[in-house]
């Protein structure tokens, strides 16, 4: 954060200083991500016996790779992952496509209703999932979807968020390049790609990954929709490993945490860099 | 695709003065909101309205038989003593996510958003969390805050501090939960607040650069200004989100301790519905929570779109 | 986009009108008959991870029986999750055909007819009902008749750390609650940072463990469908149990199992379910007893395997023929040894796998023994009332570590439970 001082001027000093600022508050904030994320780390690699001690074991005397061999082995891992990985890609690309329609209509073209339609995707961000799963279940049975993939992925497929996300982002838009582009005559959809999504790759990019995240993570509907492994997604699929009444052996809980965010953080990796580079495409056209 | 005067775009000051639509461009709008607009109606308006109907119903919901009560359910939801409380917790939840997600949410965009050595380790580490599923969150925050075995205990026992019992003692618990979620929800507002950063006009910070204006003048003079879309954005995003928390309470408190310590709205719905087994009751709670959040993101957006004209 | 808003005003009115006409709820509604009676669907949560002996045993019922099917349904990872996810079923006119359901989870699906009666199924499927432990099979009845049968059926034990327990001079295990302050007391002495018995919170099923208390002092929750909360017998037991707290005899905890397999404390309250687990992974020695008495002093626990209502007679004599093969004398030998949970079947206890089992893990014994002296079957305030568990451990909550009043709380909870008895369950019987 750049708020050290409110000076005038540039020392050399004041700037090394600010920059210790910084390196110590990325540091502050990567011991309070990481001190979590790392027992969660540590607890997939230790001996049954030394997951709870006291005091706090921070280092472990032995590393052992068996919550992993029981991730891999107890359940029917592989299943899981690919049904986790065509139901979020599906999700995904449908999401961000029909949010980018529906923003763009929202912000760009003119027509009856306008406003309603924008409120009709808003409100919809407010009703909870718990209340919307009975009924749903109800539909999803008659049409004879239970226990298969299009139950799970049309139900989910209706996008709000990311409606309003790029909508919003549309709308900061700087109104003179979308003028020049109007008055050339350059058609609707033409219009979408060439002008309008080249500002928004960060944003889109943003979107993207929240609903990779999102749909990776979906738990409640997909285990009432799931029968077994032939649809069922990861984060439904590694509760097997849970079940047990009193004693959990969380390692292999633990594992089957890290196994199922790894695939999230390589996507963000990629992502990431996809938002900078948005960053230099959109300044060149701005 | 040209309407009779030439234009088929306007800007959302324009739209207001047109009174003629073009019949290609409703088409086309028609063709590009239908299937999302058909989608939400279908699996969330449909389920909601479902919802609005068995509030005015007494029903088991194991049973197959409803019994019609009117407005008992609503009544009843006034007069409990637990509704104060719910509410209560459901406002300090949301208040504190809010607030401590996006001031840090922020601060991490901005100091990221640096050439900084290692910031592309250190980003994919602040959005980490934001990743894990709340349930898994839960459980590995047992070992941060379980008194005998947990990280904060071990770390305040070094101090010479006694940590307090985050599970048996309301205030505690809650805010454990809410750190908790502060915790995991900071890279979602990180991430959107970054993508905003990216996008913004880096002209208007060089020229304040060229000005020597200084930092702190330049964040509220020119940073923020350019963020504040965003920011309205998070603002209803971060709260519509944070209200629907389920997961993390469920798995690391159940609602308590003393039965509503950390229950919030959403989780009041839950525990009615499926462990209680009053559907009907559990809908007038989700009814309600539904009609109070409609009224503050209206709002929100009324000042959105108000501070967007000025 | 005025088509969306009139289809929205539409559907208003359409619900609206729906809502007047019928006081039919849920969605589906239809009956889920027909389908092919030789395809049985089986929806557990595999307790005790029993996943992969669940589907053993069904293989072994197909070759068995080829001329059938089974399809083993995944039901999330507790009791709770199952019973959601079978409500949604419920609601949605989509049900499997056998269901595991806990002893709270059992008795509104029968009040409500969601699951079957077995008695006339027994008969007609010469099932030999006299072969599973009584008590076990007595815990599913409703106004005479049977709406289960055991399954994963458990109780809690008294788990005690024996090197603590040498060292202190103690001779076993306490064998009254009296006895048992005594021994804490000498416990608490010699080891000041010792919790001498450490039990499970109101939000985990501390409402299970502290029945079995209030039985000893000759009180209940309930006598059927009275309340009893408030009968001098349960506050005196109330009473005992906020002192032994306040006198730092009984830890209350979230997570006690692990304290105990560390040796943080002198002795643990749980489930039967948690042998196998603490065998693996305490540090400590440590052996098992009955629950303190005066007898009995244990409540039951754990669940069933109920049949749904929905279906076709067919249908139901199908499920039944696998309830009873799941349940046979070879498959519990199995379950009961891998899972941890009681063997359910009299039979079972004389198969000589299981002599030899029992013979080498004398600890396992004590709960087999338990269950037939020291055990009956639970309160319908805590199991029959809906969130009764919930409500109750909340206010066990409130008197051990919240140190409230025993009165108040506990006429509070007799009020409560008067209440929703009175409002969920007494128009219905």
């Amino acid at each position: 954060m750049n708020n050290d001082a409110g000076t005038h001027r540039h020392g050399g000093d004041r700037r090394r200083l600010r920059g210790a600022i910084a390196y110590l508050a990325m540091l502050v904030v990567v011991a309070t991500v990481v001190i979590p994320l790392y027992f969660v780390l540590i607890t997939s690699l230790k001996p049954r016996p030394d997951i709870y001690t006291q005091p706090v074991m921070w280092f472990p005397d032995e590393i052992i790779p068996d919550s992993y061999t029981t991730v891999f082995t107890a359940v029917p891992f592989w299943e899981y992952l690919r049904n986790s990985v065509f139901i979020t890609a599906v999700l995904t690309v449908v999401q961000v496509v029909l949010g980018v329609l529906s923003a763009y209509a929202l912000v760009f073209l003119r027509f009856p209703g306008r406003h309603a339609a924008f409120l009709f995707i808003l409100a919809s961000l407010m009703v909870p999932k718990e209340i919307t799963v009975i009924s749903n279940f109800a539909l999803v049975a008659q049409l004879g979807w239970t226990n298969s993939f299009a139950g799970i992925i049309v139900p989910l497929a209706g996008v709000a968020f990311g409606a309003y996300l790029l909508r919003n982002h549309f709308m900061s838009l700087p109104g003179e390049v979308i003028e020049a582009a109007r008055m050339d005559g350059t058609p609707p959809m033409k219009m979408l790609w060439r002008v309008v999504l080249p500002m928004s790759w960060p944003t889109v990019a943003a979107f993207t990954i929240i609903t990779i995240v999102t749909e990776w993570n979906q738990y409640l509907w997909p285990f009432l929709i799931a029968s077994n492994e032939k649809v069922a997604p990861l984060p439904v699929g590694l509760t097997l490993l849970q079940q047990a009444e009193g004693l959990t052996n969380w390692g292999p809980v633990m594992a089957g945490t890290v196994v199922t965010m790894l695939p999230i953080l390589v996507a963000f990796l990629l992502l990431q860099k996809q938002m900078i580079k948005g960053l230099t495409a959109g300044a060149v056209k701005g | 695709m040209l309407t009779g005067n030439g234009t088929f775009l306007a800007s959302p000051d324009v739209a207001r003065q047109e009174r003629r639509y073009s019949r290609a461009e409703v088409a086309l709008a028609v063709a590009l909101l239908l299937p999302n607009l058909v989608l939400l109606g279908i699996f969330t308006y449909r389920p909601l309205l479902d919802n609005i109907r068995l509030s005015f119903f007494s029903w088991n919901i194991s049973s197959p038989q409803a019994t019609f009560v009117g407005l008992q359910n609503y009544v009843e939801w006034v007069q409990r003593d637990d509704t104060v409380q719910i509410l209560m917790n459901t406002a300090v939840f949301m208040g504190v996510a809010v607030f401590g997600s996006m001031a840090l949410g922020l601060g991490l965009a901005l100091l990221l958003d640096q050439k900084l050595f290692g910031r592309g380790v250190v980003r994919s580490l602040v959005f980490a969390p934001y990743v894990i599923s709340g349930a898994a969150i839960g459980i590995a925050f047992q070992f941060v805050f379980d008194p005998t075995f947990g990280v904060v205990q071990d770390l305040l026992a070094r101090v010479g501090v006694a940590a307090p019992n985050f599970y048996k003692h309301s205030g505690w618990a809650m805010f454990m939960i809410t750190a908790t979620y502060v915790w995991k929800n900071v890279g979602y507002v990180f991430v959107i607040y970054l993508a905003a950063l990216q996008a913004r006009r880096v002209d208007l910070d060089e020229a304040a650069e060229i000005d020597g204006t200084g930092q702190l003048r330049k964040f509220w003079r020119v940073t923020l200004p350019q963020l504040r879309p965003t920011t309205f954005f998070l603002s209803v995003t971060v709260m519509l989100n944070s209200l629907q928390v389920f997961d993390i309470i469920n798995v690391m408190t159940r609602g308590g301790p003393y039965g509503t310590g950390t229950t919030t709205m959403v989780f009041q719905v839950y525990q009615e519905t499926f462990v209680n087994q009053r559907a009907g009751y559990g809908a007038t709670v989700a009814t309600i929570m539904f009609l109070i959040l409609l009224v503050i993101t209206m709002v929100q957006v009324a000042l959105q779109e108000r501070g967007r004209r000025a | 986009m005025h088509i969306t808003r009139r289809a929205l005003l539409t559907t208003v009115g359409g619900i609206a009108a729906a809502a007047t006409l019928t006081s039919c709820a849920g969605t589906g509604g239809s009956s889920a008959g027909g389908g092919d009676p030789k395809n049985i669907r089986f929806m557990s949560n595999h307790p005790g991870k029993s996943q992969d002996l669940e589907q053993k045993i069904i293989d072994a019922f197909v070759a068995e029986n080829p001329e059938y099917s089974v399809e083993l349904i995944d039901g999330g990872s507790d009791y709770e999750e199952l019973a959601q996810k079978f409500n949604a079923q419920l609601a949605g006119g989509d049900v499997p055909d056998i269901v595991v359901a806990s002893d709270v989870t059992w008795f509104p699906l029968a009040l409500n007819e969601a699951i079957t009666p077995m008695d006339e199924l027994w008969s007609s499927g010469k099932v030999d009902s006299d072969d599973y432990v009584d008590t076990l099979r007595e815990d599913y009845v409703f106004e005479g008749k049977h709406y289960g049968l055991p399954y994963s059926r458990s109780t809690p034990l008294f788990y005690f750390n024996s090197e603590l327990w040498e060292k202190a001079g103690l001779d076993g295990a306490p064998t009254t609650w009296d006895e048992f302050d005594e021994m804490a007391a000498k416990l608490l002495k010699d080891n000041p940072d010792v919790a001498p018995l450490v039990v499970p919170d109101g939000s985990n099923y501390l409402d299970w463990y502290f029945q079995g208390m209030i039985w000893t002092f000759g009180g209940s929750y309930s006598k059927e469908w009275d309340m009893a909360f408030t009968d001098d017998k349960s506050l005196e037991a109330g009473r005992f149990l906020a002192e032994q707290v306040n006198k730092g005899h009984i830890k209350i905890t979230a997570d006690p199992t692990n304290e105990f397999g560390t040796g943080l404390a002198g002795a643990l309250l749980e489930s039967t379910g948690s042998l196998g687990g603490l065998k693996e992974q305490a540090a400590i020695e440590f052996d098992t007893a009955y629950l303190p008495g005066p007898k009995p002093g244990c409540p039951t626990g754990g669940a069933g395997l109920a049949i749904t209502n929905k279906i076709d007679d067919e249908r139901k004599a199908s499920a039944m023929k696998f309830v009873e093969f799941a349940t046979n004398q070879d498959n519990t030998v199995t379950f009961s040894q891998a899972t941890g949970y009681m063997p359910v079947r009299k039979s079972a206890l004389e198969h000589p796998d299981e002599q030899a089992y029992l013979k080498d893990e004398p600890r396992a014994q004590t709960a087999i023994d338990q269950l037939a002296e020291n055990t009956q079957s639970q309160d319908y305030a805590r199991c029959f009332l809906p969130g009764g568990g919930d409500r109750i451990g909340e206010g066990l909550d409130r008197i051990t570590t919240g140190g409230e009043d025993v009165e108040k709380i506990f006429e509070e909870l007799q009020k409560q439970s008067q209440e929703v008895y009175e409002r969920d369950i007494e128009p219905k019987l």
